[in-house]
């Protein structure tokens, strides 16, 4: 990494309403964090001020800044919204509507009217070409590039801004993925082309298709708006090497974010995850779960043997996503969900009342009672010092809504109404991970919980009491942890070759010399990109991965390698990995069976200077740590329960459940049974039942 | 009776789901055949102690809404409840014992606390060959259910925790591919364990009679919803027929009729008039039958009602024995998807009688399921196995769907660089028909044509569809969806295939095609929108 000798390191989050900022001081160690108002018609807007404001507030200059490390949803966003450019496919002839299709399958079994289909681009814009490649590469029938180069003109004429070009089994060979990349760059040399190849050079042709039509269409969104971001930050003196988070949890340069775009899809949720990795290195738990929760969805981020889950495939409404990203799970539990009768059952969510007009305390014309008016309801949220008393909350109104429309109905007490809102929303949270884990044949009591996002504090307890979770580490600065995450974030790239190769049962010398050849082009490949970030030698860092599967079998399972040489030796190590993990993943494995590589991965990472950070968390002696008690309903019963400021928690002191913590943008609830210790560093730790003394 | 309150039951509700998912997920991850792990041919549910459906997963209609039918026979006629026992998994495949057609095994484990049965968890995949008269058992000659496989009566697979063994040697002797069967039977086993542990959690937590109140409730709930769903619709009886092409041999034009009578808050659905049962193998069980009346009414309900034995009290049911619907032992029924999914056309044909403003034209309307068997590369016998779909109903508010599960399934397709990179086959197309939805007001989704060149020396095809003579229906003036096409190309030549076809014997070079129905129009044609139209013009929907 070219180290930079300006002292200062920034990570920024923008999200829908915060744009959330992490300050490190590398002279120091310290760090500080931030939230400002996002801007949404061009958010470098608010991360201009936001940068201005902790240069004031941490007094540095902004020519100091050295590192500058960016989450952002705007390839999220623009998918979501459809704000993005008109755009083209071309594909083969005969294959117009692969993209169309998908895999056909619905999700609501009776409807009478299907679900709605993501389309990105229409029929009319999808063209076929005669070209085609067989399953092991071979050529069958060459590319026309006459044709190719005259649907360029017509495509031009069409006002097209973006194109993605995406031939069967380019997986196998991308010759012809290549030359109609040289025509369509000739003849129209200002449209944003992606080719499948290069964007995820994987076997199954719709979620191939699906990532780079996204990846086309992103270009030019994110080509704009990293210009108004380069732009912003010349304005103001800001001269840092800018890197964007991606959904893989690594970082990357902006002229790398701009050809692939559709790696920055799920880069909101990944710093949070990354927070979690960070937290389990912190406290030396290789076991954790995080729970972000917030206004209308919870994500669900698994740490298991100290690494972050990846999958090799995502979504985004409903559209596939093939890239390496970390494994996120989000339900629709939040402070907004919607407590609903169905019959004689109380049903909360997945529908959410969001942020307006949001839950019936805000008093924006909200009716229908959610979670956080259950909240608020018993006392858990405290009405009048919400946000640090910037937005007052109504709790008679939450209370009338609960009464009015659960409690009345259902002949209960209003405060057994409020209780049983929670009660089911923690439940399909529970529901959720114990699925999470459940899919990596994990149990959720080996793991630790850690809450975090605007509602996860006040749900934690009671979540680790459904799952048998015994401890919880509510992480310091839990509403800004994202940005947290990000900032000891590394340069990733991740490549990857497909090609089915028998690694056993006589196939052993062929896989050798294939496998040696594609890892080879997978490192120089590599190298190539490590070295144009600028990454020094010592600094580089190379993973290899295989996807697997028993001949027949219809999907891989992902077999870590390691920094390897391809020799015989490591090939039989990878089989042997293979049918270890298959047996621990699936609970059968049969070393007879012919094992097949599908898929050759590498992941290359660019070590940054890791932030030293120092405890800095130490309370102001000056202010009690409690500040009062009040009336909050706990189980059963209303009681007086002990109201403690995080901020003013000493280093060591415990606290027993039942209790209430606040800090400034969250609340924690400690339940019966609880009993935490503020850590160094500022985390507060939480454990079930006798505690370690 | 134990009372469970209202939040108890949301609880435990959703854990019964969770559940059911967690099954789910278990056999996704540990199976072994393309049928399973890619088109996702299985499902998963728990019942309660005595038999009651009460959560499933989201999977496939058909399925899910026969595993009561299937568990009652079962204990009806064949083990008692009383001789189930705790370690035991209950297994059969039989038509003719609450099953459906061969390749589909239905398995349950009783789960017990305490000695005290509380739940069963139950699981049904459907297995790539179990031998029979042609590859994948989809054997269209056959007369007879013995010409179509291996049948195993209600069996204890798993007896008192000891599996065994001779019956899964003889299961897995008689398939064309032993190792998969193997496998996914594995997997059918490792699910039920799991759903044996999800709800054991449960009774640990809540104890035995507050989960059996629940599971009480949740049925109770599905009963209310179905009931006032009946409600909104008008009182009366309604009448409609609709036709499965053929089966395969020589009756033709097989009809179903289905008299729906809705009073108050209960439907009464006979099938009685529907034909007498047919020499090829598109005969359904009295099961098969239910599962299709349940599943229109689901779908009639809007799609709010959760699918268990609740949701099914207010439906009486008449198949009269020997006829299609309910076909007498040994009649085949390997292809009873064909039938199967016509019952549901024609539940829903008579609810838009009464409700013409609420139901959509019919949708394609059958599985359409191709199975080739020939050589790999390495000169190893392959089965390739393909479930495809058509186009769906327009709908009085919309467009019909292009190319999507509906209706009685719910199937992913096979990608294609998969099945080139697995069989010797090399597909030429895979798209949309152009002006194969029905006209109206709103236009039937379009069905899809899926084509392939055989690249081996030798290939035995069978092909199981419908919907070639009779089309899809359009309601209120819409025109009936295009029917289907079954096409060999050989040297250049071109002929039609029947509908229902085992045996074709192919040579390399050969191309193969089906073409499936578009779904029929809903309203009169000359209300459509001209935007509408504009647009279908531009897309190339239509031309």
């Amino acid at each position: 990494m070219a180290v930079s000798s300006r002292p200062i390191r920034i990570a920024v989050d923008i999200g829908g309403t915060f744009t959330d900022i992490e300050v490190y001081d590398s002279r120091t160690g310290s760090t500080f964090a931030h939230k400002t108002p996002t801007t949404p018609d061009d958010p470098s807007r608010g991360l201009g001020i936001g940068l201005q404001e902790v240069a004031n507030l941490c007094d540095f200059n902004l020519a100091d800044i050295g590192l500058l490390l960016h989450g952002t949803t705007i390839a999220t966003n623009a998918v979501l919204e459809r704000k993005l450019p008109k755009g083209a496919m071309i594909t083969t002839k005969g294959f117009e509507d692969v993209l169309e299709i998908g895999r056909h399958m619905r999700q609501e079994l009776y409807s009478l009217k299907a679900e709605p289909r993501s389309l990105l681009i229409p029929r009319e814009n999808r063209f076929g070409i005669v070209e085609r490649i067989r399953y092991d590469g071979t050529v069958e029938t060459p590319i026309e590039k006459a044709a190719l180069a005259e649907l360029a003109k017509k495509l031009a004429g069409k006002g097209v801004e973006a194109i993605a070009i995406a031939f069967l089994n380019s997986y196998a060979n991308p010759i012809h993925e290549q030359e109609a990349l040289e025509v369509l760059a000739k003849e129209i040399p200002t449209v944003a082309i992606s080719a499948s190849h290069e964007v995820s050079p994987e076997i199954r042709e719709f979620e191939r298709f699906s990532t780079t039509v996204l990846n086309a269409l992103l270009k030019p969104v994110v080509s704009r708006y990293l210009e108004q971001v380069e732009g912003r930050l010349q304005a103001i003196g800001v001269s840092a090497s800018l890197y964007l988070v991606q959904s893989n949890g690594g970082v990357a340069r902006p002229v790398e974010a701009a050809r692939l775009p559709a790696k920055l899809l799920l880069s909101g949720p990944a710093g949070g995850a990354m927070a979690m990795a960070n937290l389990s290195e912190l406290h030396g738990v290789s076991n954790l779960v995080g729970i972000d929760m917030g206004g209308t969805s919870a994500d669900i981020a698994v740490v298991a043997e100290g690494s972050i889950g990846q999958t090799p495939e995502g979504n985004i409404d409903g559209l596939p996503v093939r890239l390496p990203m970390i494994e996120i799970r989000t339900i629709g539990a939040g402070g907004g969900s919607i407590a609903r009768l169905q019959g004689k059952g109380l049903r909360v969510g997945p529908e959410s009342a969001g942020a307006n007009p949001g839950p019936v305390c805000y008093g924006r014309g909200g009716v229908e009672p959610a979670v956080t008016d259950a909240n608020v309801a018993l006392a858990r949220i405290d009405a009048p010092s919400f946000l640090g008393g910037a937005m007052q909350l109504n709790a008679s109104d939450a209370l009338h809504a609960i009464n009015e429309r659960v409690a009345t109905p259902l002949g209960l007490p209003s405060e057994a109404a409020a209780a049983g809102i929670l009660e089911v929303a923690d439940a399909r949270m529970a529901d959720a991970i114990r699925l999470s884990l459940f899919e990596k044949g994990a149990d959720p009591s080996d793991f630790v919980l850690a809450p975090f996002g605007g509602a996860g504090g006040l749900h934690a307890t009671a979540l680790a009491d459904a799952l048998n979770i015994g401890c919880i580490i509510f992480p310091s600065n839990a509403s800004t942890l994202s940005a947290r995450g990000i900032l000891g974030a590394d340069l990733r790239h991740d490549l990857a070759r497909s090609r089915r190769l028998k690694a056993n049962n006589g196939g052993e010398a062929d896989a050798l010399t294939a496998l040696a050849e594609m890892a080879s082009d997978l490192r120089k490949e590599a190298e190539d990109a490590l070295v144009r970030d600028g990454v020094s030698e010592a600094d580089r860092l190379y993973e290899f991965s295989a996807d697997m599967r028993y001949l027949g079998q219809a999907y891989e399972l992902g077999v870590h390698w390691g920094n390897i040489q391809i020799t015989e030796q490591t090939v039989r190590d990878l089989v042997e990995k293979f049918h270890a993990e298959h047996l621990r993943r699936f609970a059968h494995a049969d070393e007879r069976d012919t094992v097949e590589v599908a898929t050759l991965r590498l992941a290359a990472i660019g070590k940054m200077p890791r932030p030293q950070i120092s405890g800095l968390h130490g309370a102001a002696p000056d202010r009690p740590a409690i500040r009062g008690s009040r009336r909050v309903w706990f189980e059963n019963a209303w009681i007086n329960a002990p109201v403690y400021s995080r901020e003013h928690l000493e280093i060591g002191s415990r606290i027993t459940g039942p209790c209430i913590v606040e800090e400034a943008f969250t609340t924690l609830v400690i339940g019966n049974g609880w009993k935490a210790q503020m850590k160094a560093g500022g985390d507060l730790v939480a454990v079930k039942g006798e505690v370690n003394d | 009776m134990t009372e469970v309150d209202p939040i108890r039951l949301e609880v435990i509700r959703n854990a019964l789901v969770a559940a059911s998912e967690e099954m789910n997920i278990s056999i996704w991850r540990t199976a072994r055949s393309t049928v399973v792990r890619e088109t996702l041919d299985y499902s998963t549910a728990i019942f309660d102690g005595s038999g009651n459906a009460v959560a499933q997963s989201t999977r496939i209609p058909v399925h899910l809404n026969s595993m009561s039918v299937c568990l009652e026979e079962i204990v009806t006629n064949w083990i008692p409840l009383s001789e189930w026992n705790e370690g035991d998994v209950v297994l059969t495949n039989d038509p003719y014992a609450g099953g459906q057609h061969l390749p589909d095994f239905v398995a349950y484990k009783p789960i017990y606390r305490d000695g005290k049965r509380v739940a069963i968890s139950a699981t049904i995949v459907h297995h790539v060959d179990i031998g029979g008269g042609a590859p994948g058992s989809y054997f269209a000659g056959a007369q007879e259910v013995y010409q179509e496989g291996l049948r195993l009566p209600p069996i204890k697979l798993v007896d008192g925790g000891r599996m065994n063994a001779s019956i899964l040697a003889v299961i897995r002797r008689n398939s064309r591919e032993p190792e998969k069967i193997g496998g996914d039977i594995a997997a059918q086993l490792a699910a039920l364990d799991v759903g044996a542990r999800a709800i054991l959690r449960l009774v640990d937590r809540y104890g035995i009679a507050v989960v059996q109140a629940a599971m009480a409730a949740v049925l109770d709930q599905s009963e209310v919803a179905m009931r006032s769903a009946i409600s909104a619709i008008p009182d009366g009886t309604y009448t409609f027929e609709d036709f499965v092409d053929d089966d395969g041999q020589e009756a033709i034009g097989i009809k179903i009729r289905a008299s729906v009578t809705i009073e108050g808050d209960k439907a009464l659905i006979d099938l009685s008039g529907s034909s007498p049962q047919v020499p090829g193998p598109v005969n359904c069980t009295v099961n098969m039958a239910k599962s299709g009346v349940y599943c229109a009414l689901l779908m009639a309900a809007g799609g709010g009602v959760m699918a268990n034995t609740g949701a099914y009290r207010p439906i009486e049911i008449i198949a009269q024995e020997g006829t299609v619907v309910s076909a007498r032992s040994p009649a085949p029924v390997a292809n009873r998807m064909a039938t199967g999914h016509r019952i549901v056309t024609t539940v829903l044909g008579a609810l838009a009688i009464a409700n013409p403003e609420a139901i959509p034209a019919a949708y394609y309307g059958v599985s359409y399921v191709a199975a080739l068997s020939a050589p790999d590369a390495s000169g190893e016998r392959r089965v390739y196995f393909e479930i495809e779909v058509g186009g769906w109903g327009g709908h009085p508010e919309s467009d019909g769907a292009n190319g999507f599960s509906a209706g009685f399934h719910n199937l992913a397709n096979s990608p294609l660089e998969m099945c080139e990179a697995l069989f010797p086959v090399v597909f030429t197309e895979y798209g949309l028909i152009p002006n194969s939805g029905g006209d109206g007001e709103y236009r039937g989704g379009l069905g899809l044509a899926r084509e392939w060149r055989l690249e081996a020396d030798w290939g035995v095809l069978s092909g199981n569809f419908d919907r070639f003579r009779f089309p899809p229906y359009g309601l209120n003036g819409g025109k009936p969806g295009a029917p289907g096409r079954f096409m060999l190309t050989r040297d250049g030549n071109t002929k039609q295939l029947p509908s229902k076809i085992s045996g074709v014997q192919l040579k390399r070079g050969d191309k193969v095609r089906l073409d499936t129905s578009g779904g029929g129009g809903w309203g009169d044609p000359a209300q459509r929108d001209p935007e509408a139209r504009l647009a279908d013009q531009r897309a190339g929907y239509v031309s």
